[in-house]
């Protein structure tokens, strides 16, 4: 036996788990670890796919997956590195440029694209002002789209032709929509579309003109990082790379919340996979003990023994792993198919990645559930085998926790890539386990005096509980967990979404009116009104670019990439208000009173997280170039802005009476109703300097995007209540042979079905209750960190929490007498078969 | 034949096997009167335990009838059969089958509190001191030597004052010393209370003691011996 190789040992490890096939305790751990590996791999493989989708919904508002923007000319060796990775390519040029006929001019801003634009999303247009809207093509060479406001500045009709530049270019069609319009609300200036072939012609650009540059690329994800590896290092100053998480703010955000909801989902799946692989492996372990013992009598070295057993439950893990990352797998399409109208037509498959970490989660979850429990086999003393009493040496209880912890730990870690996050839910975990634990245990033994004089079903039922008051404290710690996973995802879910769904309420605003003209100001306030449109403030808008900070020059304050830096590149909507607008905040400092600050320099309210990019901090001297005008600001209060909320939103708001004598429009945004279209068309023709736009479609985009969260945080809770009752049998499994053994003997005294049916459910409803106490009290600790430090949101009691206890009992007294129906069955001839 | 407590005709259980069925009890008939003792006897193997749990009514015969107590088994389901177990029939195991959630004084309670009694805690009291246990009334089974677990064992069996108590190698866990004072206990018990008694053992010594004995062979009875 001394030399017996590893081949040989695999192949009895082997041989013996075929025999052991059929088992329970081998078939609940092979289906808590199917459950953790499909439940994680589904997850992970819906996580993966629906960001996917999500982020080609995002691109739409970039018009590409990925945008080089610079105020110069990319370089070629930036283009032809996209181009030899094999990434679509489209061109645009923007500029601002005058627009003339023979009637006037108008300034404009002309938008030089070629045929490929834009790759994600698609333009639209009209053959005619408030005609019907048509996707798709471009304009071709020698034609230009421009937006029903230019016709009205120069009186032009369709098929009239206007100058860009030495350029003349014949009005062909009515541009109506620009999936990338959406970060750039705010322009002056009409748009016109003009095809990149005629550019040259134009002879607009000239060396020291403002024009942005934007290389638009589209791609798969792998490739897109790798072209931002290769393009980072080689950006000038003035250039920048634009992904979707920049594209929109609003899409930005719930994506950004999804993918936390749908991690911590997946954790908390897995997590209650660890509690029952754990649950299963001990009890694995204990009905290996004297088999074990017989081993090591005829000669197995105690490592031997060990790795005979370790070898049996590596196999059944892998072969759990492979078949849970399948059913993962085609749980996912089942899903994908489930919501195949309200995804989009093409969804990235996901590749290998989400199945791969879903086995190691597995096999992880395997090791360190698994492992302290079997280590006993090891150490079980050949003498077990002529005193059944023999226990092994228990192992350190630190290397027993610390090891599934550890293990714990590590998936968490990999799940959410959140350190805050996990340690979160690490930290409440553990704390409120010692905590509820303590507390359950000291609760569980003063109900043992309670219990002498209680009914034989009662003293039945809770005697199972009093016989192993650790056990029953774990139990209902395991069951608490379930709960308290079920209950915090009901929970974030609920409030979640609820969140996203206040930020849209049925009344936000569907227009935007931008370039009002002061003189149009009033004249168009009224109109809304008359109109029944639920409106917004009208505010001034001034567009400015900070150029210093304390008198240093700002570009060489800011670090790439932040949204400082993009806000100090381009020119920003500057107003001002006596009021602090509807969904700000102030952060710090003070808003201004009637009088003008003592030094004569007017005060500036930045928004916070501007702010922080730009380590603004109060009193600091902002200097703006305001139309060639330089102007001069203090900040004197900082602001937290509600971004979601479709209202006029501004970074910078100026104390009024401090901007006078410049040029100024005003916007607003307005909420209509549904079916007044010809309100807005009279609109526009009443204001034709003013721009009108639908942000109905956004919203639309926005709200579809809200319902596949929706239906994607139901489908993860399902796979969070599979995890669970997997928890809940493998629980009960444990304690089967205890229980089987009890039936039988009570049902050989004589005692009937119903009075072991009746004991059975105020067992499980009293563990089921407990667990849903301890439920209760931790899902309100842990949301309370979750929104304070992961969410940022505002935390409230839960009163609805305290159904907990009540669906515990039922849910663990209706699984538990369900689990255990072999006992309640069991044949009273069992008594005679053992003894 | 109007003593009768316990009858069974033309007894016979077949169970499947990968074999083709095994017969491990041929038509074997039993008239057991009140009061008497019967010691059931064998090789293990030779369905002593089999015949047991037919006679007590845990197991279902493939063919032929069990009465006890005047009831014919053969048309009751489980539950009516846990009744008239619970109603007239006490037993003692070899391995005694305490409930070790319940102390000692809820064990012998147990039948007690099946069959509806109101003064449940009263009779085990009495019966936990008549079996020398008295003061250990609140002791778990995990607290309890072998011999007295069993003591606690008898004490439950005969609390509901049944009319047939079977045991199943009682004193097969025990040394000889202590096996000797727990058959003891045993016959007083049974002579006290006037109960039926049925015994399988693989103990001459204590099979001698009951006044009739049969012997199993692969199932069948092959020295009925008539005293």
């Amino acid at each position: 036996m001394r030399r017996l190789s590893l081949l040989r040992l695999c192949s009895l490890a082997l041989r013996q788990l075929l025999r052991d096939v059929r088992a329970s305790e081998v078939r609940v751990l092979f289906f808590a670890l199917l459950v953790a590996v499909a439940a994680s791999t589904a997850i992970g493989y819906f996580g993966a796919r629906l960001n996917g989708a999500m982020q080609l919904r995002a691109s739409e508002f970039l018009g590409a997956d990925l945008v080089l923007q610079g105020s110069s000319a990319a370089t070629d060796p930036q283009l032809s590195a996209g181009t030899e990775l094999g990434l679509r390519h489209a061109r645009v040029v923007e500029f601002t440029s005058v627009v003339g006929t023979d009637a006037g001019i108008q300034l404009s801003s002309i938008k030089a694209a070629d045929a490929a634009y834009p790759l994600r999303g698609e333009l639209r247009s009209a053959a005619a002002p408030f005609a019907e809207e048509r996707p798709g093509s471009s304009p071709a060479p020698g034609e230009a789209w421009v937006e029903p406001r230019l016709l009205v500045a120069l009186g032009l009709a369709m098929g009239d032709s206007i100058d860009v530049g030495m350029k003349s270019l014949r009005i062909s069609r009515v541009l109506t929509y620009e999936p990338d319009r959406a970060n750039n609300f705010y322009s002056l200036t009409p748009r016109v579309l003009i095809n990149f072939d005629d550019l040259q012609a134009t002879g607009v650009i000239q060396p020291g003109s403002r024009v942005t540059y934007r290389d638009l690329w589209r791609g798969e994800a792998e490739t897109l990082s790798r072209y931002r590896q290769t393009v980072e290092p080689t950006l000038a100053a003035n250039q920048s790379l634009r992904d979707t998480r920049d594209g929109n703010r609003q899409i930005g955000g719930a994506l950004g919340k999804a993918e936390r909801y749908l991690n911590m989902a997946s954790l908390v799946a897995v997590l209650l996979a660890g509690v029952a692989v754990a649950l299963s492996a001990s009890r694995y372990a204990a009905r290996r003990l004297d088999a074990s013992a017989l081993l090591r009598c005829l000669g197995l070295s105690r490592r031997q023994a060990l790795g005979l057993y370790c070898v049996q439950l590596a196999a059944l893990g892998l072969v759990a792993a492979l078949a849970g990352a399948v059913i993962g797998w085609l749980a996912q399409l089942g899903l994908f198919r489930l919501l195949d109208g309200l995804m989009p037509s093409t969804i990235p498959p996901g590749g290998l990645t989400p199945a791969l970490a879903g086995i190691a989660t597995g096999l992880v979850a395997l090791a360190g559930f698994a492992l302290p429990p079997l280590a006993a086999l090891g150490r079980v003393p050949p003498l077990r085998v002529l005193r059944r009493d023999l226990l092994p040496v228990p192992a350190s209880s630190w290397l027993v926790y610390g090891t599934a912890l550890f293990a714990l730990g590590l998936i968490m870690w990999r799940l959410s890539l959140d350190l805050l996050l996990t340690f979160a839910l690490l930290a409440g975990g553990l704390i409120a386990a010692l905590l509820l634990g303590g507390l359950l245990l000291l609760g569980l033994r003063s109900l043992r005096r309670l219990l002498a004089g209680a009914p034989l079903t009662w003293r039945l039922g809770l005697g199972q509980l009093l016989r192993h008051p650790l056990a029953a404290a774990g139990q209902a710690l395991a069951f608490g967990l379930i709960l308290l996973a079920m209950g915090l995802v009901a929970l974030l879910r609920a409030e979640l979404l609820d969140n996203w769904q206040a930020q849209l309420p049925k009344d936000a605003p569907n227009h935007f009116a931008l370039n009002i003209l002061p003189d149009d100001r009033e004249p168009f306030a009224q109109r809304l009104r008359e109109a029944n449109a639920i409106s917004a403030p009208l505010y001034p808008v001034i567009p400015g670019r900070l150029t210093h900070i304390n008198d240093e020059p700002v570009r060489q304050l800011v670090s790439k990439e932040s949204t400082g830096e993009r806000a100090v590149q381009r020119d920003l909507s500057l107003t001002w208000a006596a009021d602090l607008p509807q969904g700000n905040a102030l952060v710090s400092g003070e808003w201004w009173q009637a009088a003008p600050a003592s030094d004569g320099i007017p005060g500036v309210s930045v928004e916070t997280e501007l702010a922080a990019s730009l380590h603004l901090k109060l009193g600091d001297l902002l200097n703006f170039d305001i139309a060639g005008q330089q102007r001069q600001a203090r900040v004197s209060s900082l602001r937290s802005v509600h971004w979601d909320s479709f209202q006029p939103n501004f970074y910078m708001i100026f104390q009024p009476g401090t901007l006078q004598g410049l040029p100024t429009t005003y916007l607003t945004s307005f909420y209509l109703a549904p079916g007044h279209d010809q309100e807005v068309v009279a609109l526009s023709r009443a204001f034709p300097a003013a721009t009108i736009l639908q942000v109905d479609a956004l919203l639309e985009q926005l709200r579809s995007i809200l319902a596949q969260v929706t239906l994607a945080v139901e489908y993860v809770l399902l796979f969070v209540l599979a995890a669970g009752l997997a928890v809940l049998f493998a629980g009960l499994q444990a304690t089967l042979d205890e229980r089987i053994r009890q039936g039988a003997l009570l049902r050989a005294l004589g005692a009937g079905r119903p009075l072991l049916v009746r004991a059975r459910r105020i067992e499980f409803g009293l563990l089921g209750a407990a667990s849903g106490v301890l439920a209760a009290v931790g899902c309100e600790l842990i949301s309370w960190a979750l929104y304070r430090y992961a969410f940022d949101l505002q935390w409230s009691p839960h009163p609805w929490l305290l159904l907990l206890p009540l669906i515990g009992a039922l849910l663990v007294g209706g699984a538990g007498v369900f689990g255990t129906r072999r006992a309640l069955n069991a044949s009273p001839l069992t008594v005679l078969r053992e003894g | 034949m109007d003593q009768s407590i316990l009858v069974a005709q033309n007894l016979s259980k077949v169970v499947p096997s990968t074999e083709g069925d095994l017969t491990i009890l041929h038509a074997l008939d039993l008239d057991l009167a009140k009061g008497d003792s019967l010691a059931i006897v064998g090789a293990s193997g030779s369905g002593k335990s089999t015949l047991l749990g037919l006679l007590a009514g845990l197991d279902r015969p493939s063919a032929g009838n069990v009465i006890l107590a005047g009831q014919d088994l053969g048309p009751l389901d489980e539950d009516q059969r846990a009744r008239v177990r619970a109603e007239h029939v006490g037993f003692v195991f070899q391995s005694f089958q305490l409930l070790d959630s319940l102390n000692a004084l809820e064990n012998v309670m147990l039948p007690l509190e099946l069959d509806g009694r109101r003064d449940a805690r009263e009779v085990a009291r009495s019966l936990l001191e008549r079996v020398g246990l008295g003061q250990r009334l609140t002791h778990t089974p995990r607290q309890l030597s072998g011999g007295e677990q069993q003591r606690v064992a008898i004490a439950r069996a005969f609390a509901a004052q049944p009319a047939v108590l079977f045991a199943d190698e009682p004193t097969g866990n025990l040394d000889s010393h202590t096996g000797e004072r727990i058959s003891d206990l045993l016959f007083e018990l049974n002579k006290e209370r006037g109960t039926t008694l049925v015994l399988v053992t693989h103990d001459e010594r204590l099979a001698k003691r009951c006044r009739r004995l049969i012997r199993l062979d692969a199932g069948r009875l092959v020295a009925p011996l008539e005293p």
